[in-house]
């Protein structure tokens, strides 16, 4: 009933766009603002409506989804390039989280972007458009339209960081950080996205098409080289290493930090940075084929997860802070897909049902970890667009002793980071204690087990990070003495803004529940080993074993003394003041927290890289475009006019001279006739 | 009868002299009537094989070129007229404006 109009999930922000982008300043004060929430309320209604309607029929339970196309084009070849929409659990969930997440933000809009006047029209159609990608990314029923949407969002990703400027002014740091930020945005995805494109054409290549159904199909899956699948895998990892922002191509994000507060919002939480990890879980089926692959999706995840929560533990900036603990959470989505995926693999491959089950459970945390984080980190990015607001400055220096003049936002901001550190009972908890549990039973199986047991204390010691810098943060803003701009900060934000916060802080709390009660069977994968085809959802509705399974685990109060602990230390170091931090830092100058301060020299890296090699790459291919090829054209044009203007010398204008060479050209031809007939006797 | 090589040698030296009257004068008047020369040297070509096939058509083709080259004449020296008015001279040597 609803199912068969989920191409209008996109499509309905899409012509928001349009309409807010022509029609916006014509619209009263907002500039489209109404419009553009109208649409993704819509949007977020009709994916609702289209879930429910999923998980009743009887698609859910065979084949695991349902799908329509139409034919695009067709290649002489054969190929054929089909547009349509896919649903299953995985893009149901999606598709909820995602409008629903935007439509909260865009309502926070109308009271953030409040005094842009013009501009907000601009900004409304934008945010429209990256919502239109993310929604057409979920429901994509190719690659190739996934493709299409994946890179909508990087253009708007990139019109959205520098929404306060795209030029360089003299003298304007903010102006010039901002048109920075969303170049370096765009090139680094761009980076993945080519590696991308590279996996689309193995994958055309090895398949013959790119639609979900075919190439997810089991007999599919067998019949094509093992290799190139593997080959296909990590070149679409490699687009998801840029788009999720991973090492070693996690330097982008926290630049983009110079975008306006909501877009950061959008940009980590509902949109963008989440393609990847939807990526990654979609292509579960393809990337099984090899449990290298998965512990390469771990390792990676793992190494991003401490470094960028190393970064966040140092920063002064309230919006870095945040930006770090996104590459970090995100790092622990990646390393319980790969963790749950290696263990799938390996009981793909030694027929161990009991092991693909366990697999199973790091996909459904993977997925679970991706929502609660697009909730709390849309609740953090929104609480500090509030605080922003009021104070006007970004530094946690200048503010602190905020608590009792923001008291919502404050609140609101608790539940938030006691949510992302893992505190018991609130969602942040439920789902980062399963894959800390997760990556620890991936140590048991396989060869490369070892490198579990790494990532495993990683998670755990990341955990504790986790949990002091998100509460460093929040003491430094909202306790302790007050800060030079806290005393004429504007006191709380308007209602358009607070609202959502409160929204979001009962999903940022209460979202994890939704494990306990029967739901998790919605966020799971299956594989049928008679034939290994994969089935997203279904499931194994444990239920309330979960918490039996958490609380009978020892490691589990491990994690929650050290995140009790890191809250406490916080509590000394940035609210009491009884502990100087400045001591473990010998007062910023140990080379650990210079390291930390310049980001362990990623950027350096980076431009150490452009520079040498990319610079130099460009001079030689700029050299060959001006001298080799310009040459050759320049080269012809000359030599034409050249002999032209040697040839025009004969043109006398004189007569007489023209009556001689015709004349003369007939004795010669004449002369040349009577040669060929005295020598050949005949023509 | 005359043989035909008689009139193809007049012909040729009718030719020769209109050639090289074209080339050699500078006075544009001798130029037009040295063409009209080379134009009655392949006139005479034209009748003496038209004799010698026994063709009436080549002697059709001499009327038509004669009355052709009486058109050709007029245009000639109104050219040549005009181009007097302008330049005050018919010398081929100094007009030498139609070239690049």
């Amino acid at each position: 009933m609803f199912i068969e109009y989920t191409w209008l999930v996109p499509l309905i922000p899409a012509l928001c766009f349009v309409l807010v982008g022509f029609f916006g300043n014509k619209m009263g004060k907002t500039g489209g603002g109404y419009l553009a929430i109208a649409g993704v309320a819509v949007s977020c209604l009709l994916s609702v409506l289209i879930s429910y309607e999923f998980f009743t029929s009887a698609a859910y339970a065979s084949p695991g989804y349902y799908t329509e196309s139409m034919t695009w084009f067709t290649f002489p070849g054969g190929f054929e390039i089909t547009i349509g929409f896919y649903v299953d659990t995985l893009a149901c969930l999606m598709m909820m989280f995602a409008s629903f997440i935007s439509m909260l933000i865009f309502v926070y809009s109308l009271g953030y972007m409040g005094e842009e006047g013009k501009r907000k029209r601009r900004y409304f159609a934008e945010v429209a458009l990256f919502v239109t990608g993310m929604l057409g990314l979920a429901i994509s029923s190719s690659f190739i339209e996934m493709f299409i949407f994946w890179e909508i969002m990087g253009l708007c990703s990139y019109l959205l960081i520098g929404f306060w400027s795209f030029n360089h002014p003299e003298g304007d740091d903010k102006a010039d950080n901002a048109a920075s930020a969303a170049k370096k945005a765009f090139l680094v995805t761009r980076l993945g996205d080519v590696s991308l494109m590279g996996g689309l054409f193995v994958m055309l290549y090895a398949f013959g098409s790119l639609d979900y159904t075919v190439v997810f199909d089991a007999a599919n899956i067998a019949s094509v080289d093992h290799n190139l699948i593997i080959i296909a895998c990590l070149l679409i990892f490699g687009g998801v290493i840029g788009k999720s922002a991973q090492f070693p191509l996690l330097d982008w994000l926290p630049d983009a930090m110079a975008g306006p507060t909501t877009v950061s919002a959008l940009i980590h939480a509902a949109t963008m940075v989440k393609a990847g990890v939807y990526l990654v879980a979609r292509c579960f089926p393809i990337f099984c084929e090899a449990s290298s692959v998965m512990l390469l999706v771990a390792v990676i995840g793992g190494v991003t997860m401490f470094f960028a929560a190393t970064m966040a533990m140092n920063n002064m900036n309230i919006k870095k802070v945040l930006a770090y603990s996104t590459l970090s959470q995100l790092g622990y989505m990646f390393l319980a897909l790969g963790a749950g995926g290696y263990m799938i693999a390996i009981g793909i491959e030694t027929g161990d049902t009991a092991l693909i089950a366990a697999g199973s459970l790091g996909y459904t945390a993977g997925c679970l970890h991706m929502v609660n984080h697009a909730f709390f980190k849309a609740l953090l990015f929104l609480c500090s667009g509030s605080v922003i607001h009021s104070t006007g400055t970004e530094d946690m220096r200048e503010m602190g002793g905020l608590g009792p003049k923001m008291k919502v936002t404050s609140i609101t901001m608790l539940i938030g980071s006691l949510s992302i550190a893992g505190f018991p009972f609130f969602a942040g908890f439920f789902s980062k204690d399963l894959i800390i549990e997760q990556a620890l039973h991936a140590a048991d199986y396989g060869t490369a087990g070892w490198i579990f047991i790494v990532l495993w204390a990683l998670a755990i010691i990341t955990a504790f990070m986790t949990a002091f810098y998100m509460f460093r943060m929040w003491y430094m803003t909202f306790r302790g003495p007050e800060g030079p701009k806290t005393q004429h900060c504007h006191g709380e934000s308007p209602k358009s803004m607070t609202v959502p916060l409160m929204v979001l802080s009962i999903f940022a709390f209460g979202f994890g529940f939704v494990l306990l009660f029967g739901f998790d069977g919605l966020l799971s994968i299956n594989v049928d080993l008679a034939t290994g085809q994969f089935f997203v959802g279904g499931g194994h509705a444990e239920g309330l074993e979960y918490l039996v399974e958490f609380f009978t685990n020892p490691w589990t109060y491990l994690t929650i003394v050290l995140v009790i602990a890191a809250i406490i230390i916080a509590k000394f170091m940035y609210d009491k003041r009884k502990i100087n931090p400045g001591k473990f830092n010998k007062n910023g100058t140990s080379w650990l927290y210079r390291a930390l301060a310049s980001r362990w020299w990623f950027p350096e890296l980076y431009n150490q890289v452009s520079w040498k090699l990319g610079y130099g790459v460009a001079r030689g291919v700029d050299y060959v475009d001006r001298n080799i090829v310009d040459g050759a054209v320049n080269g012809l044009s000359n030599a034409v006019v050249g002999s032209g203007d040697i040839l025009s010398k004969a043109q006398t204008g004189n007569v007489r001279n023209y009556a001689a060479v015709v004349l003369g050209g007939i004795v010669v031809l004449f002369v040349v006739i009577l040669a060929l007939f005295y020598f050949m006797g005949g023509l | 009868m005359i043989p035909i090589e008689f009139f193809l040698a007049f012909a040729a030296i009718l030719f020769a002299i209109g050639a090289y009257g074209v080339i050699t004068k500078t006075n544009t008047i001798i130029v037009l009537m040295c063409i009209e020369l080379m134009l009655n040297a392949a006139n005479i070509n034209f009748i003496a094989f038209s004799g010698f096939l026994g063709d009436a058509m080549g002697q059709v083709f001499v009327i038509m070129t004669i009355s052709v080259a009486a058109a050709e004449v007029a245009v000639g020296i109104a050219i040549l007229l005009n181009a007097y008015k302008i330049k005050k001279t018919t010398e081929t040597d100094s007009l030498t404006c139609m070239r690049w």
